[in-house]
């Protein structure tokens, strides 16, 4: 399958190029680091909610976890944003590569189950702490398989990227 | 200063501070004293935590000292001899840890620990002399057995006991070979590594900013029920760096902002003390929804989040600048 020559062109602007080559602290590493900033509030902040709903620290009131899901909005927003820069950077190398399919699949897996625990366990004001867990636990179980699976499949993409650049494979 | 001067630093206190640890433990059995037995719980703890730079650094002075002068037989057994030795301190401070968690409640760690901690710090402190011992050969031929006074060509000589040891070191080399073997492995370790920095900020993060006044819904003391999840994250990155570390020594060692990570972690382990053993955590343990915790305890967890942010972003650019303190290089 031929690469779209569209990657070509996103690789040839400035942004792009500025991204990969600056060696400015502020330029591909700093982008990266908001990336790694983001992942630790979303996934963090849901593995707190999770693990609550799954019996750790159960003296813990579980209605004001409530809260805890602006800092998941906010860390997923910074993931997209800072994710959007990163495939300016390179494009090719991410959209060749199978693993960063499923990474996004993961990533909706558990974006799709957080919103679902956020509205069916957490916005349901006539539910009891019981009936919150009873409702909540496949769903906190299955938000724990599908982060650790996005970290992973995020951690595995340098390892199996095929392209570094639009025409260039790795090591040619 | 340079990592001669930082090993030598360094180096003195996990074999002095064992012994301090161990004979405080060991006295604490006369008469059933549990603050003694605590006292000696935080030493190992402590100690674990600085054996981890003074580790380190000695892969920077080695790369310094290596060369005609110095017996390479002689470096690979104190090498050798620090490997093992790290793991079982880092084993005996995982143990105090979990003790002093359980004796919260009980003030008494469980017998199981107690048997542990004795165990492994008994064979932490002769592990730690042995480690100490072959270090002092490398430089001071004057301590060889009957051997004449020249640095090069030294060789390994054992006593009965050194060579039953020898045989459960690792021979170093070999040790970073095995880390490095695949790909696959290093990625599955870097996996775990980030896995344990989520869990180290998705609970100790919470427990900061409720000290800090937002979410004052939450009591205090069932948001401190997840510290076991944070502890455990600690000690699968401590594992897992020190790994990547061992494989591959020059990506790390030649890294200013590496030696700065390693800094705020013990700037963290400073942070804890100040929280656990003044009457800090004492004032904020029992605050229900709504109450506010003192100024002091509002700047630990601060500086705990800030410090915590500052390793992430320290460790995220080990490999842009990895190079910044490497001779010749600007």
């Amino acid at each position: 399958m031929a690469v779209p020559e569209i990657f070509n062109t996103i690789e040839q602007t400035a942004l792009s190029s500025w991204l990969r080559e600056s060696t400015s602290v502020f330029g591909f590493y700093f982008i990266l680091l908001f990336h790694t900033f983001g992942m630790a509030l979303v996934v963090g902040a849901s593995a707190v909610v999770d693990l609550r709903i799954l019996g750790i620290a159960s003296a813990l009131p579980l209605k004001p976890l409530k809260r805890l899901f602006a800092i998941m909005w906010v860390g997923l927003a910074l993931n997209v944003t800072s994710g959007l820069f990163l495939l300016t950077a390179y494009p090719t190398k991410a959209l060749t590569n199978p693993d960063f399919y499923i990474k996004l699949s993961f990533i909706g897996l558990a974006v799709f189950t957080m919103r679902r625990m956020n509205i069916q366990v957490f916005d349901d004001a006539s539910l009891d702490e019981v009936a919150m867990i009873a409702k909540g636990k496949m769903m906190a179980a299955w938000s724990l398989a599908f982060w650790i699976g996005a970290v992973s499949a995020g951690r595995l993409l340098s390892e199996t990227s095929k392209y570094v650049l639009y025409g260039h494979l790795w090591g040619s | 200063m340079n990592y001669a001067h930082l090993h030598l630093l360094l180096n003195h206190f996990p074999i002095i501070g064992t012994m301090v640890g161990l004979g405080l433990f060991l006295v604490s059995f006369l008469g059933k004293n549990s603050d003694l037995r605590r006292s000696s719980y935080i030493v190992f703890a402590a100690v674990a935590l600085i054996s981890i730079p003074a580790f380190l650094s000695g892969f920077g002075a080695q790369l310094m000292i290596k060369g005609p002068s110095v017996s390479d037989a002689l470096l690979q057994r104190h090498q050798g001899s620090a490997l093992l030795s790290l793991w079982f301190m880092e084993a005996t401070g995982a143990l105090a840890l979990i003790g002093l968690w359980q004796s919260q409640r009980t003030s008494q760690p469980p017998h199981w620990n107690v048997t542990a901690v004795l165990l492994f710090s008994l064979l932490t402190v002769g592990l730690m002399a042995r480690t100490g011992n072959t270090g002092g050969d490398i430089r001071h031929p004057e301590v060889r057995p009957g051997q004449t006074v020249t640095t090069a060509d030294g060789t390994v000589t054992e006593g009965t006991i050194g060579s039953i040891i020898h045989v459960f070191e690792p021979n170093p080399e070999k040790f970073s070979e095995a880390v490095t073997f695949s790909k696959w492995w290093w990625t599955f370790m870097m996996i775990l590594h980030f896995l344990g920095l989520i869990m180290i900020v998705g609970t100790v993060g919470l427990l900061d900013i409720r000290i800090m006044g937002f979410l004052k819904q939450f009591p205090i003391a069932p948001l401190h029920r997840f510290l076991p999840w944070a502890m455990a994250g600690l000690g699968v990155n401590i594992l897992t760096g020190l790994l990547a570390f061992i494989g591959l020594p020059e990506n790390y060692i030649y890294s200013g902002v590496f030696w700065l990570k390693m800094l705020s972690l013990l700037l963290l382990g400073l942070n804890a003390a100040m929280f656990y053993l003044t009457d800090i955590f004492e004032g904020v343990e029992n605050l229900g929804p709504g109450e506010d915790a003192p100024i002091s305890a509002k700047l630990i967890a601060a500086s705990s989040l800030f410090l915590w942010f500052a390793v992430i972003t320290l460790g995220r650019y080990i490999q842009p600048l990895g190079d910044t303190l490497r001779p010749g290089s600007n």
